[in-house]
């Protein structure tokens, strides 16, 4: 924030608009996102109000892709298990975001993390130099722009993908935009390893009972990425590859 | 899925990932995580989430389920999110190679 370079003191109407500015370009990719979700609750095995509740309750859009999309065919342990799994990325957001928090209101750090996205941390990670007040306030705007729009985007595609014939076959957005989701993700070696491992070995293992071959397979391409990530870090005589920023 | 199961599944899907996002914030505020924690976390993303891609495409028949036009749309989504780094070209893609190859088979 340029803002607070100046030493100027941003009122907190400048500090919302300028962290609504800055939400809105990262949410625009989030928006097919939205309507796939919502094109696989109108699919999905549960209830729709109930998978249209995970908006409110879950909000995180890979976690309620696979709530929504595995109720057909996993059991319910399974289901719990891969949603919990695919979100173990927001430990990294919360140990990394912490130290802004610890100085802030009570009722901040319980409300905080609720809203605490991909994109929320993107841009508020960043943010080093804002003070902790306006920090606050550029969080709680952005963060409940997103939890606005989100679930606007996904109600959209809600009212839309009823109407769409199935011969269309938007079942298989959901695999298509998971794997675009692990594509985008794979910046380094270790990663590219951990989700080819854990694509083969879930495969591998289809016919393991209760869809359990998701977690075998996670397991799997962890174990892998950090083999690869730990002969690497070897190889470049580097003390520890993890020593940067996750 | 009847609506207690799935109201149950929802509500403890909705507290796990409020429990991975507070965690460290709410209850062991400003401790860091171990190396080896941290190193793992980072390879959890793409390692559940092409695990879950091959899940989905088989639908829970086994390797039956997989479908010729089901994987060139994937790969299809795969190649343009490497090549291109944006997942609407990736989303779109993929559905194209879903919707043309559908027509022309």
């Amino acid at each position: 924030m340029l803002e607070d370079r100046t030493g100027n003191e941003l009122t907190g109407r400048e500090v919302t608009a300028s962290a609504l500015r800055a939400a809105l370009p990262l949410f625009i990719p989030a928006i097919p996102f939205g309507l796939v979700l919502g094109v696989a609750i109108t699919d999905s095995a549960m209830p729709t109000a109930v998978a249209w509740s995970t908006n409110l309750v879950i909000f995180a859009g890979a976690a309620q892709l696979a709530t929504v999309s595995l109720a057909a065919t996993a059991t319910w342990l399974t289901l719990v298990a891969t949603a919990a799994v695919i979100n173990l990325r927001h430990v990294m957001y919360s140990a990394a975001l912490s130290p802004r928090f610890k100085d802030q209101p009570r009722w901040f750090r319980w409300l905080g993390p609720f809203l605490l996205i991909d994109q929320l941390f993107a841009l508020t990670i960043v943010r080093t130099d804002t003070p902790g007040p306006q920090w606050r306030r550029f969080y709680l705007s952005a963060g409940i722009f997103y939890f606005v729009s989100w679930t606007t985007s996904v109600t959209i595609g809600l009212a839309v993908g009823s109407s769409i014939p199935t011969e269309w076959r938007l079942d298989v957005a959901p695999a298509v935009m998971f794997a675009g989701l692990v594509a985008l993700g794979l910046t380094n070696r270790p990663g590219i390893v951990a989700a080819i491992v854990g694509a083969g070995v879930c495969l591998l293992a289809l016919d393991v009972p209760n869809n359990g071959g998701i977690l075998i397979g996670a397991i799997s391409g962890v174990i892998a990425g950090c083999v690869a990530d730990l002969a690497l870090a070897r190889r470049d005589h580097r003390p520890d590859a993890t020593s940067g920023t996750p | 899925m009847n609506t207690p199961a799935a109201i149950a599944a929802v509500a403890t899907v909705g507290m796990i990932t409020y429990a991975s996002r507070a965690g460290l914030i709410v209850f062991l505020a400003d401790r860091p995580l171990p190396a080896n924690v941290t190193r793992s976390l980072r390879y959890v993303g793409p390692a559940v989430l092409s695990a879950l891609t091959v899940n989905l495409i088989a639908g829970g028949q086994g390797i039956d389920g997989v479908e010729f036009v089901e994987v060139a749309a994937i790969a299809s989504a795969v190649i343009v999110a490497a090549t291109v780094r944006n997942l609407i070209a990736a989303l779109a893609a993929g559905m194209a190679t879903l919707w043309l190859l559908l027509l022309l088979l």
